[in-house]
This record gives C-alpha cells, structure tokens and sequence, in this order.
C-alpha cells in the first residue's frame, strides 16, 4: 500500500473524525476544569446540536452550515437550561453526585431526541457527493470545511480565554477556584459562560458528525469515549491538549482498521484512555488530575 | 383464569426483582459503601451471563464453549469473570477520582457489547447462545417458575446476609471511613486503591451472577438481550431511590422501580404501535427526571443509611 | 474612632467546633498589626473569619463602620478587604500581569495607576511579568500574592503567614514591603509563626491562645513581657 492510499483511507477520515472528536473534547475539557466533574451527557448533547440543525434544515430549507449556527445557539441554550435545572443544585454536594446526574441527563436529552426524531438514520443532504482531488489526495468540501470549521472555533476560543476580561476569569476559576473567589469573580457567571461556549462546541461537534456520516439518537453516545479518551490525552484544562487528543485519537481509530476489525475502532480510544492514566495521567500537556 | 396469569405475573416479576436485587446490591458495595461510579453495570452483567452459558449449555458446533458443566460451576464462573474484567479496570482507575472510574467502565461496557455482538467462536453473535440449562426447568411450569424463584431468592439472601456482616465488619466501618474522609484514612495508614480494588472487584462479581441466573431463566441469552444504558441506569436509580449505604434499601428500590417499569410497560403497550415505540422513550426520559427529583428532594433516598455511619456528606469528596 | 477592622467577641468554627471562643482586635487606619499564639490557637482561623470563610456563631465584625459578619466573601472584597492565603495564593497557570489583572476583577476603568503602585512596591515583579507564577520562586510568588491583594486597592489587607517558608532576607523584604504599604494608609493585619520578629516590626499585637485573646498591646509591651516570652518566644 503506498502513502497516498495511507493518506487517503486513513489520514484524512482520521483528520476529519478527529476534527470532531476536538470539538467536542474542548468542551469536556473546560467542564472538567473549570466544573471540575466529569459531564457524561457532553454526547448527547451533541446529539441534540445534530437534530437542531436538522430542525433547521428541514423546517428552513436551509443549508446545513447555515443551521450550525442556528444549532450552536440553540444547544448554548439548552446546555444553560439544563445546568440550571440538574446541576446547580448539586453545587454543594460533591462531584461525583453531579457526574451521576449527568448520566440521568445523557439519558433524558436522548429520550427527547427519539421522542421528537425517532429512531430512524438521517442526513442533511442526500445525494453521494464526490471528492476533489488535490495532489493525488481525495478531500471532500465538507471535510475540509470540518476540518476548518474547528480550527477557526478552537482558535476564537483561544483569543477569547487569552485576551478577554471573562475568558481569563474562566481561567482563574480552573486554576485556582478559591483563590478567583476571593478576587471577586462570580462562579454563577463563570458557570454560565462556560455552558454556553460547551454547549456551542457540543452542537459543533453534533453537526459536522451528522454531515459527514449520518445522524442517529445514538451518534452522540459512541463519541462520548473518544471524546473523553482526547481530552485526558491531552491533559485536562488544556484546550490546545484538547484538539491535539482529538486528531491523535481521531487517526489512531481510523489506522487502527489496518491491524484491527472495524468493529474494535471504539476499542483504540478505550485503550488510549486507559494507557494514559497508566503512564501519564496528566496527559501529553500536563494538564490537571481530578 | 385472571388470577391464574396475575400469579404468574407476580412469580415472574419477584425473578426479575431478586436478579436486580443482586445488580443493586453489588453496586452498593462500590457507591454506596466506597463511593465507587461504575457506569458499566450493563457489562459486568453480560460478562456473567454470557460466560455462565459458555460453561454450563451443551456443546455446539463452531463456537468455543458447550462444557456442560454443572450450574453452580457456571455461576462461580460468572463471577470469576466479571471479577477478572474489574480487576485491571479498577486497578488503572482507582487512584483517581471516580469520575475516571465513571467513564472507564462505560468504555469497558462499550467493548463488552462489541465483544459480544462481533465474536462469532465465542458468543455466536446475533444468535446467541441457546439451550442454556435451568434449575429444575423440566418441571411444569408454574413450578419450574416457582423453584427458580426460590433458587434466585435463596442466592440473594445469601448475598444480602454476606454483605451485611462484611458490612458490619471492620472491613465495613474502614470502607466508609475511606469513603467519608480519605485523608484521614490514608492518614491513617489505610491503602486506599487497594480497599476500593476489593470493594470494585467484589461488586463486580455480584453483578456478573445477576447476569448468570438471568441468562439461566431465560435458558438463552443474545446481545439484544439488555439495553446497556437502560440496564445500567434503571440499577442506578434503583439503588439512589432505595437508599444507598442501606442494603435494605438497595433492595426496597429494586422493587419500587422494577414494579413502576413494568407497570408503565403494561401501559404504554395498550397504546397504538406508533405511539407506543415513542412511549418506551418517553419513559425512559421519566426515568430520567426520577434519578434527578430523588438526587434533588430526597436524596438519601426511601431508607437512609443508618445514623451514625455517615458523617459530613459533603466532605466525602473534593 | 478611627478603628478600620472591629471584631467583637466572635466564636465560630468549621463544622460543628468553635475554634473561636470569644475574640476581639481592633485595627486603626495605616496600622499593623500582628496576630501570634501556638499552634491550633485560631489565629488563622481568626482571619478567616473576617473574610466570612467560615460559620460564625456569635460577635460581630465591622469594616470602617459596616457590620459585614456573614457576608459573602465577593461582598466583602467590594466593601475594600482583601485576603492573602497562606497556600495557593497566586494562580499559577497565569502570568505575573494576568494575576494583577485579576486582583483587579472588580474595578474597571483606567488601572495603570494601580499597576504602577504595585510595581513599583515589587520592582523584581515588573521585569518578571509575563512569567507566569507558578514557575516563580516562593517569596517573589508572595509579592504575585500581594500585589494581586492590592490591585483593588484595599482598605484593609489580611495576610495569613506571607513568612512562612521564605529565607530571612525574603522575610525582611515582605516586612518592609508590607510597611510602604502602610504607609500608602491601608491597615495590615498579618498572622505570623515568626513571633519574635514580627512583634518587632507591627505597630500592635494580639497573642492568641486556645481561640481567645491573652495578650496585646505595643509590638514593643509584648516583647517586653514575661508571660508572652515564655509561651511562644521560646525564651
């Protein structure tokens, strides 16, 4: 097999995967840091971005990227709701119990979508759309686009957690929650913000799943691990960790396939998980360990 | 007739109640007592259903397995098992908070699953594995359901009075120490990962003969068997809503949530068939908001864990 | 009255003890003052309670006339208090500047004025300042942690043991530091292990013994007396 199959079959799917499982890593990431507890509905609510943006594709007749942002802000809204709802009652008790209404949640947002959606697979587009060819290497629009589009939404997230007033309150509040207190910053705030650019991320990730597979209750669910397994190899907290545990986890599934049965594609992120918290658990870019 | 079909009913589901009961039980040994999430119930179970049914049905043709043990060598088996699969999960997870712990063991249950549905030679895949002997199955029925409900009740009440005076034991009391207070348990010279690695692994295979004696009922067991969200959750909120901490209430929830389940089953089955598949959903969204209502409004749950073994909740983890 | 910090009588504690059995201090405008005991004594436990950290019971505490006992400790930060704890008191994943920027949370408006204060009270900060903290050394992470306290611009500024663990010639820098600040007229109550020195060097001083006053008076008085020598001067 020459590189140009290897890049072809493997590394561009494995980038464009990947690209997904940042999105959503980014978001596990800042709820780990910055909530400090494992947020196991983060698929789902993926999910729920994906059938959004179905909503707005059918209903709209719009075009799938013009209901991404429609979606983004819709599942923003969602995520605020649903923390005011479940979560922020628990504040007080510890973590884990938080984790496990999570679960509930993971479960209940996924009821909605059956209830609302049914069962059945979806697209956003029909039609079989052919890849360009660059140099000998096959890319289709929308995985380019996928590809881009998370770039572009990690890199505004960058400039906004770096440069802005709020954005360094986010980071205060990872670093040293007692300490971004005593200065005065306001964890409810903090907390909102942080479920508005999650839930963002979330559809994001929901969204480019669906256009370049396919949308099903469960699409959301069975990103949950990779999406877990890229952001502990990264190293929680870290963003830029986030998305480079995402590509990795991304391509490491899609090569996988070269030595593994397809079915086992899900085993690689298990894997990598747990080899992480075996020799490195504060991942590649010593994040934090809860 | 009516209170013929309503008795076997009630046989039918107090099998399913002790099976759960067995599921809720181990989790109490790790959240309720260790404060342990494992989100892979659904795994730990399949693992002993599906090696009990290796062990013990006749041999077949192209796929691993057909010893024809005796049933109790299967049962042992299924613990074994699960055991085995919790060991090196909890030995990697448990040094760090459970959240690790939580997503693990759905990563452990996701692999399960695959396992399952994709091994041929070992679980016959989508067909499952038939032909599964059952305790005093050539009886007639009413007392072959009868016979296996005392064999299932009688394995949980063993499991209940062995947990309970683990419990009772000072092996319990330094579980909830470490469970309370881990500094001050680790302080203290406790091995922490160690304590919480026997309470796992013991939970563990509890769970995985909950899954035998369901695979030996039903004589088959196949992949579509169980919905792994759904069983996993309906054992977690089975528990939450008993009381965890409280084996009494462990198994009271059982009951409570297994009957509100099935009743609701019986319901939304009396609906038409489109409305009827959007129903199961709908109740599983009930479920859902129950485990956040009881997590919110009362969330020691119908009977608390005795006074006195728990101190300040909210210093249990940081 | 020119009493910025009153406390009166106050008990509380975590959980269920009281730590604090009944303590009062006062601290005037452009004064420091010192709080020592043994260990276990309560005197972080005292200042903590200022802050509103932890249940109080019974007293009270009022800041430059308002009676803040068991405000939310956001409020008390506006009401011009801020709190240097003794550990993790700096972020440490941000920079030397981001930890002013974030001292300064809740003012807006022009800050170079409180930048240039800050820095020119900690000079080793301004050429330090896109460091982030936590690669610093132990005693110029104490200046992060109080240059972040005096972003705000406070009133009053409780330091819990800004010594500990730093050489003599840091220890001296901090005192020094802590007296232009003084003198700038903002009051400083301090909690201090090295008793001995930091009695020489604060205006006032509280001894502090099983959650409730023994002594106080003048740095100076209290050096000087006998029963105070012998408890925690170690002769």
């Amino acid at each position: 097999m020459d590189a140009l199959e290897i890049i072809n079959f493997y590394l561009v799917p494995g980038i464009v995967i990947g690209s997904i499982y940042a999105l959503g890593a980014v978001g596990i990431t800042l709820v780990f840091a910055i909530l400090r507890y494992a947020h196991l509905a983060h698929g789902d609510l993926a999910t729920l971005g994906a059938f959004l943006a179905l909503g707005a594709v059918t209903l709209g007749g719009v075009s799938p990227y013009v209901a991404l942002p429609v979606a983004m802000v819709l599942t923003a809204a969602a995520a605020v709701m649903i923390d005011k709802a479940f979560y922020a009652y628990l504040r007080e008790r510890p973590k884990i119990v938080t984790v496990m209404a999570s679960l509930g949640v993971a479960l209940m947002v996924r009821a909605v979508v059956q209830v609302v959606w049914g069962v059945d697979s979806e697209t956003y587009t029909r039609g079989i759309v052919r890849p360009d060819v660059w140099f000998g290497i096959r890319i289709r629009d929308r995985e380019l686009i996928t590809i881009l589009a998370m770039i572009g939404l990690v890199l505004a997230l960058h400039v906004f957690l770096q440069q802005s007033k709020w954005g360094k309150a986010m980071r205060a509040m990872s670093d040293n929650p007692d300490l971004a207190l005593l200065s005065g910053v306001d964890n409810k705030k903090v907390v909102m913000l942080t479920w508005i650019i999650v839930g963002g991320l979330c559809a994001a990730a929901g969204v480019f799943l669906g256009l370049n597979y396919e949308l099903k209750a469960m699409m959301g669910w069975t990103m949950l691990l990779p999406m877990f397994a890229a952001a502990i190899l990264g190293g929680v907290g870290r963003v830029e960790g986030a998305v480079l545990g995402g590509l990795i986890v991304g391509i490491a599934e899609e090569m996988s396939t070269l030595f593994l049965p397809t079915e086992y594609k899900a085993a690689t992120a298990f894997a990598i998980l747990l080899l992480m918290l075996l020799v490195r658990p504060t991942g590649l870019l010593k994040g934090k360990v809860l | 007739m009516e209170w013929i079909g309503l008795a076997n009913y009630a046989v039918f589901m107090a099998i399913f109640i002790c099976i759960y009961a067995l599921l809720s039980l181990g989790l109490n040994i790790q959240w309720g007592f260790t404060g342990l999430f494992n989100a892979g119930i659904a795994g730990f179970f399949a693992v002993g259903a599906y090696t009990s049914a290796i062990l013990t049905s006749p041999a077949v043709e192209g796929r691993l397995g057909g010893f024809d043990l005796p049933v109790p060598v299967g049962w042992i088996g299924a613990m074994l098992a699960a055991a085995l699969i919790a060991w090196p999960i909890g030995k990697i997870c448990l040094r760090f908070r459970s959240d690790y712990l939580a997503i693990a063991t759905i990563g452990v249950a996701e692999i399960i699953r695959l396992v399952i549905k994709s091994e041929d030679w070992l679980t016959n895949s989508a067909r499952g594995i038939t032909d599964i002997p059952r305790p005093f199955g050539d009886l007639p029925y009413v007392y072959s359901q009868l016979a296996y409900l005392a064999i299932v009740a009688g394995v949980l009440l063993v499991a209940y009075l062995m947990v309970e005076r683990q419990i009772a034991a000072p092996w319990g009391r330094m579980m909830r120490a470490i469970r309370d207070n881990e500094d001050a348990a680790r302080a203290m010279g406790k091995d922490v990962p160690f304590r919480r690695l026997e309470a796992f692994i013991f939970g563990s295979a509890l769970m995985g003969l909950g899954g035998a004696l369901f695979a030996h009922f039903n004589r088959t067991i196949t992949p579509e068997a169980i919905d792994p969200m759904i069983a996993t959750f309906l054992v977690w909120i089975m528990l939450i809503l008993g009381g965890s901490g409280n084996n009494r209430g462990a198994i009271l929830g059982v009951a409570v949530v297994w009957i509100i389940w099935s009743m609701s089953e019986i319901v939304t089955d009396q609906l038409p068939h489109e409305y009827a598949v959007k129903a199961k959903y709908m109740r599983v969204f009930l479920i859902g908001l129950m485990l956040q209502l009881v997590l919110r409004f009362r969330p020691e749950g119908l009977l608390p864990e005795p006074q006195g073994t728990r101190e300040e909740v909210s210093e249990k983890s940081k | 009255m020119s009493d910025i910090l009153v406390m009166r009588d106050l008990v509380g504690g975590y959980g269920d003890a009281n730590v604090l059995q009944g303590v009062s201090m006062t601290a005037a405008k452009a004064e420091i003052v010192v709080i020592v005991g043994p260990n276990g004594a309560g005197k972080s436990t005292a200042m903590k309670a200022i802050f509103g950290l932890l249940k109080v019971r019974g007293g009270s505490i009022t800041v430059d006339g308002t009676d803040i006992t068991g405000w939310e400790p956001n409020r008390i930060v506006e009401a011009g208090v801020c709190y240097v704890p003794q550990v993790s008191n700096v972020f440490r994943e941000m920079t030397v500047h981001e930890n002013l920027e974030m001292g300064a949370f809740l003012r807006s408006g022009d800050l170079s004025a409180a930048y240039d204060r800050v820095y020119t009270l900690f000079p080793d900060l301004k050429e330090r300042r896109k460091a982030l903290a936590g690669n610093l050394s132990g005693g110029q992470r104490q200046m992060v942690a109080m240059g972040r306290a005096l972003m705000l611009e406070p009133k009053l500024l409780l330091l819990d043991e800004p010594t500990a663990g730093l050489s003599p010639r840091y220890m001296e820098q901090i005192f020094q530091i802590c007296r232009d600040v003084r003198d700038t007229g903002v009051t400083i109550v301090l909690v201090e292990q090295h008793a001995k020195q930091a009695l020489a060097f604060a205006d006032r001083g509280y001894v502090l013994a099983s959650g409730a006053n023994r002594h106080e008076g003048t740095g100076a008085d209290l050096l000087a007396d006998r029963d105070v020598a012998d408890m925690f001067l170690g002769g």
